[in-house]
């Protein structure tokens, strides 16, 4: 056998060079001359059990249609997001090489943040279906980018009478990203407005595995009520621990935006606490479209629809729907069909406000189940917010309270 | 304040006997095959998927297989890929491995979906355990104890069994084994399954902490490097005695400046290598210099 001779430091450093590198080929759809929408969703990472659904339900708007958009053939083009910069590269290729009319996506409100500043820039229309940011559609608002998940000041004031609730003493547990760090904001000015008091706050890396120093820490705080603010799989690690700690049904827990995903992955013996949410399959009071899209989503893949999945559908949907209106490709006349843009159905009703670019919709307070005897279903609805949808416009606040000027 | 130092540090301790399990078996795979082996994270994750599997079907005692059925994918890696990446560049081992990582994660993402997996400790050991101002959870103590013997049993393996005296020598001076009429080829599949066996072990200690998802390898893989170059690559004490540290680090910065607790190991990495460049505990081997 051949001596071996490895280059110690040459190792570590391709070591270390791999590490940093993205974890996934693009796959790019290729017909002939087909309309082409990009979608920009991670393909890896704590956030992909969101976007595998978010995809998904992308992918079903556009067979709902026959693949089509304006009476003509049309494909989605999917590139991965694994980081802001590569995300904002991914969607120059798929406007210059791949000729994207529009771009659905933004996962991760880090990289939506970039995604929409590169938008702007190639003046090319973006629907963020995930992202909840509220700097998206406040001061980093342009006329290029819409937006669909409610913004996180909006969903932490929803969410606000139920931690108050428990009462004044919180204790803030938040990602150190964009996300995390809007929440930890927003919750922090509400509690100030309440006269409350922060027992404890930390920011927690992103991928964290292990949070048991964590909630060794709020265990010795004593707060009322723990104000979340992790994203995904964090989330779902968070809240398995909590539980093998013996925290659950001790200290109680709420956070904005969690996803079915998130607490699908916790599981029954360990699932508690009180979320918002845009959207749920078991909802009685979802109109006829959404409990046929939910149906077909069923059909197509055996599972549930998550709300992710709807959020991908229906932003989707926007898309297409306005493109079909506008009848032409052009960005511009995109942007002001997207503008146009309106669905309502009963109760129900969506629209993307013109100044902007943000969709209203009434959110879901859901509270996990005492008993859990369905793996796809977790979740009781509280209440739907606003409990009038005529106060929609004003709990989504106005514009000089939103801070976006797009010029 | 004492109190939640001391249950900080035990927090730590097990945190860091799940990364030295980790890097055990990446340190026995480079210091024996000199392969830097990127998909090692990706057998953690089979062992919490093959658990996950294990328990649905056949229930808790069947779990104990999972390691063997990752150290048996090791194998077959081994003979079919890794093999002939013994006399390349090591660029060469880093990229094919990296490909199997990809592999590997595709196909559980391809098997099982991309969203993460319920899977609790089992009842048997629900519960808590206080000493005086120590808590810790039953199945924490119980991976704790459990990395404790298995990392005694190996070091009897590699030091005292005839077995370990072949890998030593294999891993110094392939040729001269040979000579002596040992299949060392032979020998390195078994190595190799054996260090993605203790990775999938880790896999399973874990499943029940963590969440199980196609992509879990990204939060063993880079603890491990971290580690294997703190302790000095391919000394056995040397990861142990890094592991430990690192989790207990970890635990500390947690306690005093939670948002560097991700950075703090690299931090801790950086300033051990500038004092020792080799390692804690890293030997000065011709072939790695």
């Amino acid at each position: 056998m051949t001596r071996l001779l490895i280059p110690r430091r040459k190792a570590l450093l391709g070591a270390a060079g791999l590490a940093a590198a993205p974890l996934a080929a693009p796959f790019v759809a290729r017909a002939a001359d087909p309309i082409r929408i990009g979608v920009l969703l991670a393909k890896t990472g704590q956030i992909a059990a969101q976007t595998e659904y978010l995809a998904n339900g992308t992918f079903l708007a556009m067979e709902q249609r026959n693949n089509t958009v304006m009476g003509q053939p049309a494909e989605l083009v999917w590139l991965d997001e694994p980081t802001p910069q590569a995300a904002t590269q991914n969607m120059q290729k798929l406007v210059q090489e791949n000729k994207a009319v529009a771009i659905l996506g933004g996962s991760l409100s880090s990289n939506a943040l970039a995604e929409e500043a590169t938008a702007a820039q190639l003046k090319i229309p973006f629907v963020c279906d995930n992202a909840a940011a509220t700097e998206i559609s406040g001061k980093n608002c342009n006329r290029y980018t819409f937006r669909l998940n409610t913004p996180v000041a909006v969903q932490q004031r929803m969410l606000a009478p139920y931690a108050l609730k428990y009462g004044k003493k919180w204790y803030h547990i938040t990602a150190s990203y964009a996300f995390g760090q809007d929440i930890l904001r927003s919750s922090r000015a509400l509690l100030k407005a309440a006269g409350g008091t922060e027992v404890g706050s930390d920011e927690v890396p992103l991928n964290t595995a292990d949070f048991s120093s964590f909630i060794l820490k709020i265990r010795q705080a004593q707060p009322d009520v723990v104000v979340g603010g992790l994203s995904a799989g964090d989330l779902s690690t968070f809240l398995k621990q909590w539980n093998e700690l013996g925290m659950k049904g001790k200290i109680p827990f709420v956070e904005i935006a969690i996803g079915d995903t998130d607490i699908w992955a916790v599981g029954p013996d360990a699932a508690t606490g009180t979320f918002t949410k845009l959207w749920d399959h078991t909802n009685p009071d979802n109109p006829p479209e959404e409990k046929a899209f939910a149906a077909a989503y069923l059909k197509k893949y055996a599972k549930p629809a998550a709300d992710k999945a709807w959020m991908g559908w229906i932003t989707a949907r926007s898309l297409f729907e306005s493109i079909d209106a506008a009848n032409s490709t052009d960005p511009m006349a995109i942007v002001e069909g997207l503008e146009a843009w309106k669905v309502q159905s009963g109760a129900t009703s969506y629209n993307y406000r013109k100044f902007d670019h943000q969709m209203l919709l009434r959110n879901l307070a859901v509270t996990v189940k005492p008993k859990i005897t369905d793996k796809w279903d977790y979740f009781d609805v509280a209440a739907t917010l606003p409990a009038d949808p005529a106060d929609l416009d004003k709990v989504f606040g106005t514009q000089e309270e939103i801070g976006c000027k797009m010029g | 304040m004492l109190e939640i130092l001391l249950s900080q540090v035990v927090s730590g301790l097990v945190l860091g006997g799940l990364y030295v399990l980790i890097a055990i078996g990446l340190s026995i795979i480079f210091g024996l095959l000199g392969i830097v082996n990127f998909a090692h994270g990706t057998f953690f994750t089979l062992g919490a998927y093959f658990a996950l599997t294990l328990y649905q079907y056949f229930g808790w005692p069947a779990v104990v297989l999972a390691p063997v059925l990752v150290g048996a994918v090791g194998m077959v890696a081994e003979r079919l890929l890794i093999r002939r990446l013994y006399d390349k560049e090591p660029l060469i081992s880093l990229i094919v491995t990296f490909a199997l990582a990809l592999l590997i994660e595709a196909s559980v993402r391809l098997i099982y979906g991309g969203i993460g997996q319920p899977f609790s400790p089992p009842p048997l050991l629900a519960g808590f355990l206080i000493w005086g101002p120590i808590l810790i959870t039953k199945y924490r103590f119980s991976v704790l104890l459990t990395t404790a013997a298995l990392l005694l049993l190996l070091w009897l393996f590699l030091e005292k069994t005839p077995f370990g005296r072949i890998l030593r020598a294999g891993s110094r001076d392939p040729e001269m084994v040979g000579l002596l009429g040992i299949n060392l080829p032979r020998v390195l599949t078994w190595v190799f399954g054996l260090g993605c066996a203790i990775s999938g072990i880790a896999g399973v200690l874990a499943a029940p902490l963590w969440t199980i998802t196609p992509a879990m390898a990204t939060n063993a893989i880079m603890p491990a490097f971290v580690v294997v170059a703190i302790g000095g690559l391919g000394s056995f004490a040397g990861a142990v005695i890094a592991g430990l540290m690192v989790g207990v680090v970890i635990a500390l910065t947690i306690q005093f400046y939670p948002s560097a607790s991700g950075a703090v190991m690299y931090v801790f990495m950086a300033l051990m290598l500038l004092l020792r460049p080799r390692g804690l505990l890293g030997e000065r081997w011709e072939r790695f210099e």
